[in-house]
């Protein structure tokens, strides 16, 4: 479990955006769906490291890319191998 | 018939052969299995997501647009200008248009005007397609709201005064709608250097995209109404379309293959250089012009200075109506063209070549001189024939 930093857009135009500026930063982020924990107006947050999230907030605004809000949350566990794996697989697959 | 010629002369309806990538890239999206760009946040979907982001980022810079986020896609241009008008326009707003627009103008305006919601007036053209500017400066009205301007005429390849003609509606406060689809492509459409307040285009002809790719470019602080609502894959939980560009004028799934292929259009257009094309375009048109006039029974229209042309060029051959001699030139030498009224009544009335139309000839950056050649020898032996008949 980590805390991440999750920013959110009202527009994947924006998102998008901010991934191409990321891209080009030395600044370590992932682009993923919005958990459903938070509210957003677009599928697809920006996930970076709590501490670079002042970095990143003044690239984002420097660059006039408007974002929706930002959420510092415990990563969730989603890959949930329990359910996926051999043992207690899918019942058509046994 | 020479199957090594390039017989295809109808690049202003639709513009083929394309760059080698564009198929390519259509089809790389397609058997991808690409997701839906939008919708939820899963691999697939964000690949289409950054695709359309590259779409309307490849839009921006060959535009000159400093923000991507107010490029829309639409089906076409005729979508993209009917957005453009019906969005913009209220009861009561007057509307100046010209006599080289096509019928994607003439017919959404003559809807609202028939519903007697706008007054409209048409700026008169020159037999070459220019427009009157004195008359279009008489013309602002009080309650004039839009002035809108094909860049360039699809009958005549006539380029229109953009920039002035622009600096004179803005000069009135009325807002400028540019139709791009015969310049986009062809010649530079620079809207740094010349703003404007709407931009129509299509991807399918000099952009060298496929087709289904249109949009329409609105400038900031200009919000549209949508006439077209629905699923964005934002905002789900509102009942009402959201207002955030580009979303506010795009519901339903975006053409992703096309935009593919759009992308590698301008790029093989920046890689090989518009100034490039542009050269190539003007020398066919010079070519085609001066060896069709050298034909007896043949009237040339449009202007005869090609440095100010696209290469779209319209004539008649007396004696023949041109929907024959379009098929003539079909079944008996292999050329592709367009004969009629190409959806432009109005420049055909400029031109003194309403009803009976013209054929009209439309080479691109693929065609050669000696494609050239052969059709000039095509139209020279229908002459010599329909003289001797």
């Amino acid at each position: 479990m980590a805390l991440y930093c999750y920013i959110t857009f009202s527009t994947t135009h924006y998102a998008l955006r901010a991934e191409a500026l990321l891209k080009n930063s030395p600044l370590e982020y992932k682009m993923v769906p919005v958990p459903r924990s938070i509210s957003s107006s677009c599928g697809i947050a920006l996930r970076c490291l709590c501490p670079d999230r002042p970095q990143v907030e003044r690239l984002l605004k420097e660059n006039g890319v408007e974002t929706e809000g930002s959420y510092e949350i415990e990563e969730k566990d989603f890959s949930l191998p329990r359910l996926f794996s051999k043992k207690e697989g899918p019942a058509h697959e046994q | 018939m020479n199957s090594e010629l390039n017989l295809y002369f109808d690049n202003a309806a639709t513009s083929w052969p394309k760059p080698e990538p564009v198929y390519g890239a259509a089809e790389r999206c397609l058997r991808g299995s690409w997701g839906n760009p939008g919708r939820s946040g899963h691999t697939r979907t964000l690949e289409a997501d950054r695709l359309v982001y590259r779409a309307r980022e490849t839009l921006a810079r060959f535009f000159h647009i400093a923000d991507p986020g107010r490029i829309v896609f639409a089906l076409n241009a005729t979508d993209a200008l009917n957005m453009a008008i019906k969005g913009l326009l209220e009861a009561g707003d007057h509307v100046l248009y010209t006599a080289m627009d096509h019928n994607s103008v003439l017919r959404p305006l003559g809807g609202l005007r028939r519903a007697g919601l706008i007054s409209t007036t048409m700026i008169p053209c020159s037999p070459e397609g220019y427009p009157d500017l004195d008359f279009m400066e008489r013309s602002f009205q009080r309650r004039t709201r839009l002035l809108v301007i094909n860049h360039a005429s699809n009958v005549l390849g006539t380029i229109l005064p953009l920039k002035e003609m622009a600096t004179a509606a803005h000069r009135h406060g009325v807002a400028v709608l540019v139709d791009a689809s015969q310049s986009a492509g062809a010649v530079p459409v620079d809207l740094a250097a010349a703003p404007v307040d709407m931009l129509a285009f299509t991807g399918h002809k000099g952009l060298l995209g496929p087709p289904g790719t249109g949009g329409l470019y609105v400038r900031p602080g200009l919000d549209l109404k949508p006439w077209r609502e629905g699923g964005t894959g934002s905002h789900s939980e509102m009942d009402l379309h959201p207002e955030t560009m580009p979303e506010r004028l795009e519901a339903g799934t975006l053409n992703s293959p096309g935009l593919a292929g759009l992308i590698e259009g301008i790029k093989f257009i920046e890689e090989t250089g518009l100034d490039k094309i542009r050269a190539h375009e003007v020398t066919l048109r010079k070519r085609l012009r001066r060896k069709l006039e050298e034909i007896k029974g043949v009237t040339v229209y449009g202007p005869a200075d090609d440095d100010r042309c696209t290469a779209v060029l319209s004539f008649t051959l007396e004696g023949v109506d041109c929907g024959e001699l379009g098929y003539i030139l079909e079944s008996s030498f292999g050329i592709i063209c367009r004969t009629g009224l190409h959806c432009a009544p109005l420049a055909h009335q400029a031109a003194g070549t309403f009803p009976q139309g013209t054929v009209r000839l439309s080479p691109g950056y693929f065609t050669s001189d000696k494609d050239v050649d052969y059709l000039a020898g095509a139209v020279a032996e229908i002459s010599a024939f329909t003289r001797a008949r």
